[in-house]
């Protein structure tokens, strides 16, 4: 069936959507007791940062490499399509 | 949750009366559009044909009916505050359909559809409430500024995404008539299963279901009308506004993840908020067999439309069904998401 292999980027992205939520919600945001002098409270803030693009990066990347496998193997055999 | 005769009268309600609007009012409105040459080529089609656009103040008029009556059957704000959000959505839409707006306009200006739910929070507490609730794993803990950024956030991606699913005869459609009969099946389950939950989120979320279905009667293969950005902005904001009230964020992500897909692809390859008639080069293209090929200029943004034709062109009619089927995949894993949040 043409349409598996997007169906399967689908499932994978929507896996990594759920757990990337949860993660974010429940660890990310409640990280850490609340600290009281400002190079700590920055350096919590800084990490959480890192931690949320962290996340985003990860899914982008995901997406992007399962996409480019599924590009690469369609283009391959197709001289039509390789100009 | 025990259902009335009467509630479900009242629901059934907020459901008829906005598709009514629509089926009969339609008509008469795209031939008022046609008649002071409001119409556009269908590009799509050899020769282009000629279809009324936009469609967008119709659906509006059939929203509003919807919710106000939502809002008279239970007296919530949830109706009112979705209005709102739509209201916002619908001038934004027809300020591009008119103007054409900038690639960062758009979103910006879309922040604001948000405003309506921030504020009405404050009068009524179970407008929405600032978590998230996980399948298995339940409910975060309440984040109220956060929750809070994501619902202004939310706004413009959704109702962006929407957008950019609109570029084939029913494919915006039949989007969102599947995306909010799943979400609509997740409210309804909420509802049932969870105690003290207002019918009224279950009223003012059945709106957006009856005003699609009345639309894809017009917009099905062979379209007699398009929606214009004021259409899918509006639809789109209604969209998120239901997931919001409604609670059931995590169903609705799941839903719309072509959408969110196919906005991903093309937001990375163009880099950024570029406005679809100032793109360079189109993803797809129409060959003399009337079929629709994808385009093999690597400076033409990458789409979920695109990434289908790779594996050989279809006519319109079986693209929009290979789009059908990958939304409708999608509102299955949605559906079972609702399941294992609600029942399990």
């Amino acid at each position: 069936m043409r349409l598996a292999p997007l169906i399967g980027i689908e499932v994978v992205a929507f896996l990594l959507i759920i757990a990337e939520t949860y993660v974010f919600f429940n660890v990310v945001v409640p990280l850490g007791p609340i600290p009281h002098n400002l190079l700590e409270y920055t350096g919590y803030g800084l990490l959480k940062f890192l931690l949320i693009v962290g996340l985003g990066v990860v899914w982008f990347l995901v997406v992007l490499e399962m996409t480019r496998l599924y590009t690469r193997s369609k283009l391959s055999p197709s001289p039509r399509l390789s100009s | 949750m025990t259902l009335g005769l009467a509630d479900a009268g009242l629901l059934l309600l907020s459901f008829f009366i906005p598709l009514l609007v629509i089926i009969l009012g339609m008509p008469g409105y795209l031939a008022a559009l046609r008649r002071s040459g409001r119409v556009v080529d269908d590009v799509h089609k050899r020769p282009p044909t000629k279809v009324p656009s936009p469609a967008g103040p119709m659906l509006f008029i059939g929203a509003l009916a919807g919710e106000m009556v939502a809002y008279l059957a239970f007296g919530s704000l949830i109706p009112l505050a979705l209005m709102g959000a739509a209201g916002v959505a619908f001038a934004v839409g027809i300020a591009d359909d008119v103007f054409v707006l900038g690639g960062w306009t758009k979103p910006l200006l879309l922040l604001l559809a948000a405003a309506p739910l921030v504020l009405l929070v404050r009068f009524q507490k179970d407008l929405y409430t600032p978590v998230l609730t996980f399948p298995i794993l339940g409910d975060t803990a309440p984040h109220f500024i956060i929750y809070t950024l994501l619902v202004f956030i939310s706004f413009p991606i959704v109702a962006n995404a929407f957008n950019m699913m609109d570029s084939f005869n029913g494919q915006l459609s039949w989007f969102a008539l599947l995306t909010s009969v799943a979400l609509a099946f997740g409210i309804t389950l909420h509802a049932v299963f969870t105690a003290g939950f207002s019918l009224a989120h279950l009223a003012a979320a059945l709106p957006l279901v009856a005003i699609t279905l009345g639309f894809l009667v017009f917009n099905r293969y062979p379209s007699k009308a398009f929606d214009g950005d004021s259409g899918s902005l509006m639809l789109g904001a209604m969209f998120a506004g239901m997931a919001i009230t409604g609670g059931v964020e995590v169903a609705a992500m799941i839903a719309i993840v072509p959408a969110i897909l196919n906005s991903f692809y093309t937001l990375s390859s163009v880099r950024g908020f570029v406005e679809r008639r100032r793109m360079a080069s189109r993803p797809t293209y129409l060959g003399e067999d009337g079929n629709l090929y994808a385009t093999t200029d690597s400076s033409a943004p990458t789409t979920l439309v695109r990434l289908i034709l790779l594996a050989g062109p279809q006519s319109e009619r079986d693209l929009v069904k290979s789009i059908i089927i990958l939304v409708a995949a999608s509102c299955l894993l949605s559906a079972v998401i609702s399941l294992l949040t609600w029942v399990a």
